[in-house]
């Protein structure tokens, strides 16, 4: 081979790494203030990416305009205390890899000039991401990553509004206690069925650690992978371990899958005690919401505290504006809030420096009012968690969610045992 | 070589090192250390497929390997990362030939899916194995910047040099190959292993020994991604996607080829990027599209890559 | 971890039943594939996103017409033939004298373009069909199964059935096996090999289509759906042998029960790991496969 000519074709490959890293021209900014947004917008969670999309213009719309609503930041438009500044945020996919996140982190930082970052959904990206906040010194708010890990970093520019799971379990555990008072039963053992990845290994673990807290056995641990073409065999093993309380950590698509399969199998567990994910996704709801009738899931948002909370159908018809018809869910209800929160904050500091955000951010107290969340504030503690979380646990009857527990806010009562396949006929 | 030959690797050399002076932004020094780090993998790996001719899919349970060993070394034994680096490096070429020996039996297609199937059994493995963290992963313990740490957080310099680094060692190793008795002996079993076989050449050693090579450079690529990104998990660390990544750089840039793989990874690694960039972020995949469009446009058009292509333009 | 845990035997046979099911639509996936490859010795790396494309073509009949899956049966059939007589004209005859490289990746690039077009157009939701006919068990001899994948793995028996009818009765299909034994000599007889080869290319698309179409009765679409069902195919056809059709089947039901087998006795997080585990044993014992013929 002519060296010469490989050798252009090294200059030519040169060149274009060369012409790529040119530094762009700046364009002139108008005051605004600017937020970098990361979350997957391809891949098989993509629909969280989009969902968290249209939250955030939702919160964008009351934020940059004027609404009569008891939001924060509503009634004017733009940022009052920045002379009316408006917010834009730039979108950008990391396709659930952590070092993509790393990589759009800094450029947002430093191409885009964002004021603060916001996301994203994936714990792994999240920890990545906002370690390049961390080390160069710019707010990241997180809304839903529910690894306990995050928080307990010790960093300084990291703030999470959204309840863990550590907070998740203990509600859990606590209403299997309660429910057996209630109920007269007795449970014994429990079974913990997660997808393999992160939100799911997380989630079983601090399963693990609770049921031996409150004294359950957990007589089946079974990982898998998501996607899974079948689920045969993890139903074949359940019906083995016949647990009393079943506690899944697994997605939309295997929720789907695993309700058809237990169907047809006919496996019938007594009380399915869910981590979210799958169970509240309005999809999973509308198709199989009938079939997984009786599953307890937790929540941190449910739409039936509607009736509390006149905010909730009023946000939600924003939102079904933006998203072409769905109702608001978990995720997009969290990322409103803490987007919310997070430009509340900015407002309140008067300023786009990150440490006057920063100050402004520690010292939020934002009162149950102001949040569609059932929430009793949000407030940070020195760790960057919000200390005012609280979660719900809904039941689906008849295909919709209702609140069953903590009892007081409770809209319907417990069904226990859920109902065998033959006795729903 | 040609006086003109040594010229213009001078020059090369000399924009090379001057590289991060112009890539100014931390944007831009992470997509050029990504297209270094990739063009190694892209280079190593082509050591195995394009000399030798055994077409591994599932080679990023090497960069597994070495990106955890050097981690876990380091976060349950204190070991230096430079040595858990040496310990990757070690660890994946004894994978390489436990898989090689038996697996290089098999003939083309089935060889190439038994790769698909070690890697998806390791990754399992990987996803259920406590001590390594299973799906949670691992975060690295952060250090203060040091090149004994391994770890450097005011600026990319040191990562950009030290990734280049590996890859000019990766690339003279790759010339060398070419050259000796070794790349000969290489390119008899590509063109016809039974051919080779019958000459005397024993063709499972070298099978073996091209193996060794190209694992080493994809741990010690492993290794360097732990460092830099601080994050592991078997998602990102082993996945499929990752495997067919390096194999498509290789084969875009010019499979067999010294430059090649670079080639392929200046030219994808940025086109994947910015169409990500531009377009991802409305979630349409239109990124994907065109990553995927193009891939099959070279691979019917001009299956020689871009490296032929550049011959065919420039003539010979 | 290893240790074997045995279930009860009413769950271990419905375990077995349904694995050995599954493992009739694994194989009919696998069976274009393995034709293609006899024909050509061209692998399809985009025969998963087929598969998506007839799992969509059946759901957006069901949306669009209230088509009934199984009535889209032969509708995916034809769409998928028409996407395999299609995609080798327009690709892969231009490469069937290229390098192996070229070939692997001119179908890998399809596929990930397919992908992405999918999710370009129909975003990455999950769809399903919530209301088919055949759903719901149905109970056999006292093991409660899913009537969807019984009547699944029936009609793959059926469409192998069909095909191996083809190939052995017609003069077509003997025309097309002919062509995978010895292309040479089937050119010299005045077999139009490139008719055969687009002829197989439809044939192995339409199968995947059927499988698609009955898939959609019980699992669920979405962009990403080939690569799982695709990968298991892989391992199917070079379990069976590359080139062999019975071997397909032999093979995808040995991959159905497998999974259910190793997730019922050791642990369902290692189902994969024995399919896979299992490949490479039978191949390195054997290396042509089981019922391969090279």
């Amino acid at each position: 081979m002519n060296r010469r000519m490989r050798g252009r074709g090294m200059l030519a490959a040169l060149a274009v790494l060369v012409a790529l890293v040119v530094p762009d021209v700046a364009s002139a900014q108008a005051p605004e203030v600017v937020i970098g947004v990361l979350y997957p917008m391809t891949g098989p969670v993509a629909q969280i990416g989009i969902d968290a999309r249209n939250a955030i213009n939702v919160a964008l719309d009351i934020i940059n305009n004027r609404h009569d609503l008891g939001l924060p930041l509503a009634v004017e438009a733009g940022l009052p205390r920045l002379g009316g500044a408006k917010i834009r945020v730039v979108v950008v996919d990391h396709q659930g890899k952590p070092d993509i996140g790393q990589a759009e982190a800094e450029r947002l930082i430093t191409q885009e000039k964002v004021h603060a970052l916001f996301g994203a959904y994936f714990s792994s990206v999240t920890n990545t991401a906002s370690q390049v906040a961390e080390r160069m010194g710019v707010p990241f708010l997180n809304a839903d990553s529910s690894s306990p890990a995050l928080t307990e970093r010790g960093f300084k520019w990291f703030f999470r509004t959204s309840p863990h799971d550590r907070h998740f379990s203990v509600v859990m555990f606590d209403f299997l206690k309660d429910l057996e008072q209630r109920k007269k039963v007795k449970f014994k053992t429990v079974a913990i069925l997660n997808e393999n990845t992160a939100f799911g290994s997380d989630s079983a673990k601090v399963q693990e650690e609770f049921a031996k807290k409150y004294g359950y056995e957990v007589v089946a641990r079974l990982p898998f992978k998501t996607g899974s073409p079948s689920l045969d065999a993890e139903i074949g093993r359940l019906k083995a371990a016949n647990p009393d309380v079943l506690l899944p950590s697994i997605y939309t698509s295997d929720a789907m899958l695993f309700t058809r399969a237990a169907k047809n199998l006919d496996y019938n567990p007594k009380m399915i005690l869910a981590q979210d994910a799958g169970y509240t996704d309005p999809k999973f709801v509308a198709e199989m919401g009938r079939e997984a009738e009786g599953a307890v899931t937790r929540a941190p948002f449910a739409m039936d505290l509607a009736t509390r909370k006149p905010l909730i159908p009023v946000v939600n018809d924003m939102f079904r504006r933006q998203s072409g018809g769905r109702d608001l869910s978990d995720v997009p209800a969290r990322v409103f809030t803490g987007f919310l929160v997070l430009a509340d904050a900015i407002n309140r500091a008067g300023s786009t420096a990150p440490a006057a955000i920063e100050q402004a951010l520690r010292q939020t107290n934002m009162p149950a009012e102001q949040l569609i969340m059932p929430w009793t504030a949000v407030r940070f503690d020195e760790t960057g968690q919000n200390t005012g979380v609280s979660a719900i646990l809904m039941q689906l009857r008849g295909g919709t969610y209702y609140t069953v527990y903590p009892f007081e806010l409770a809209a319907q009562e417990v069904l226990y045992p859920i109902p065998t396949w033959s006795e729903r006929k | 070589m040609r006086r003109s030959t040594l010229v213009l690797l001078g020059v090369l050399a000399v924009l090379a090192l001057a590289l991060p002076v112009v890539a100014q932004l931390p944007y831009h020094r992470d997509l050029v250390i990504k297209v270094l780090l990739f063009g190694m993998l892209a280079q190593a790996w082509n050591i195995l497929a394009g000399y030798c001719g055994q077409i591994s899919l599932g080679h990023a349970v090497f960069f597994g390997t070495g990106a955890y060993t050097s981690t876990v070394l380091q976060m349950q034994a204190g070991l230096n990362p430079w040595l858990g680096l040496l310990g990757g490096i070690l660890l994946a070429v004894i994978l390489s030939q436990v898989i090689g020996y038996p697996c290089f039996r098999l003939r083309g297609h089935y060889f190439a899916i038994a790769t698909i199937a070690v890697g998806e059994i390791v990754q399992t493995l990987a996803l259920n194995w406590e001590m390594i963290g299973a799906g949670r992963g691992l975060s690295l313990p952060i250090r203060p910047d040091s090149l004994a740490a391994f770890q450097f957080h005011r600026s990319k310099y040191p990562y950009y040099y030290i990734v280049l680094a590996f890859l000019l060692i990766c690339l003279a190793i790759s010339a060398w190959i070419e050259r000796s008795r070794l790349g000969y002996y290489f390119r008899a079993i590509r063109e016809d292993s039974e051919a080779a076989a019958s000459v005397g050449i024993p063709v499972t050693r070298y099978k073996l020994i091209a193996m060794a090579f190209s694992a080493a450079f994809v741990a010690a690529g492993g290794t360097f991604y732990a460092q830099y990104v601080l994050f592991l998990d078997p998602e990102s660390a082993m996945p499929l996607s990752l495997s067919i990544l390096i194999c498509l750089l290789a084969v875009v840039g010019g499979v067999g080829t010294l430059w090649g793989p670079l080639l392929g990874a200046a030219v994808l690694i940025p086109l994947s990027e910015l169409t990500r960039v531009q377009f991802g972020g409305t979630g349409r995949a239109v990124d994907l599209m065109i990553y995927g469009a193009l891939l099959t446009a070279v691979a019917v058009y001009q299956p020689a890559g871009l490296a032929g292509l550049l011959r065919r333009a420039w003539g010979r | 971890m290893g240790l074997l845990t045995i279930p009860p035997t009413d769950v271990l046979i419905q375990g077995i039943l349904s694995g050995i099911l599954m493992g009739f639509v694994y194989a009919l996936i696998a069976a274009g594939l393995s034709l293609i490859f006899g024909l050509m010795e061209i692998v399809n790396f985009a025969h998963g996103e087929f598969l998506m494309l007839a799992m969509y073509t059946a759901f957006w009949m069901y949306a669009l017409f209230a088509l009934d899956p199984l009535l889209s049966v032969p509708i995916c059939a034809l769409v998928l033939f028409g996407v395999g007589v299609l995609v080798y004209y327009g690709i892969i005859g231009r490469i069937l004298e290229g390098p192996m490289l070229a070939q692997i990746f001119a179908t890998f690039g399809l596929g990930i373009l397919l992908r992405a077009a999918a999710q370009f157009l129909w975003t990455p939701d999950f769809r399903q069909v919530p209301d088919a006919w055949v759903a719901g068990p149905v109970r056999l001899l006292g093991i409660s199964l899913g009537l969807p994948l019984v009547v699944a793995s029936l009609a793959s028996l059926a469409a192998f059935a069909a095909l191996s009818w083809f190939i052995t009765r017609t003069e077509t299909g003997v025309a097309l096996e002919a062509t995978a034994q010895d292309r040479q000599a089937a050119a010299l007889m005045g077999i139009n090999t490139d008719r055969m080869f687009a002829l197989g290319w439809g044939i192995g698309g339409a199968c995947v289509g059927v499988a698609g179409a009955f898939l959609t009765t019980f699992f669920y679409v979405f962009p990403d759906v080939g690569s799982t069902f695709g990968l298991l195919a892989y391992v199917a056809v070079a379990l069976g042998g590359f080139g062999s059709i019975p071997g397909a089947l032999v093979a995808g039901v040995i991959i159905g029960l497998i999974e259910v087998l190793a997730g019922l006795l050791i642990a369902p997080a290692f189902k994969y790991v024995a399919v896979f585990l299992l490949y490479l044993v039978v191949v390195l014992v054997r290396p042509q496969g089981l019922l391969g013929k090279f």
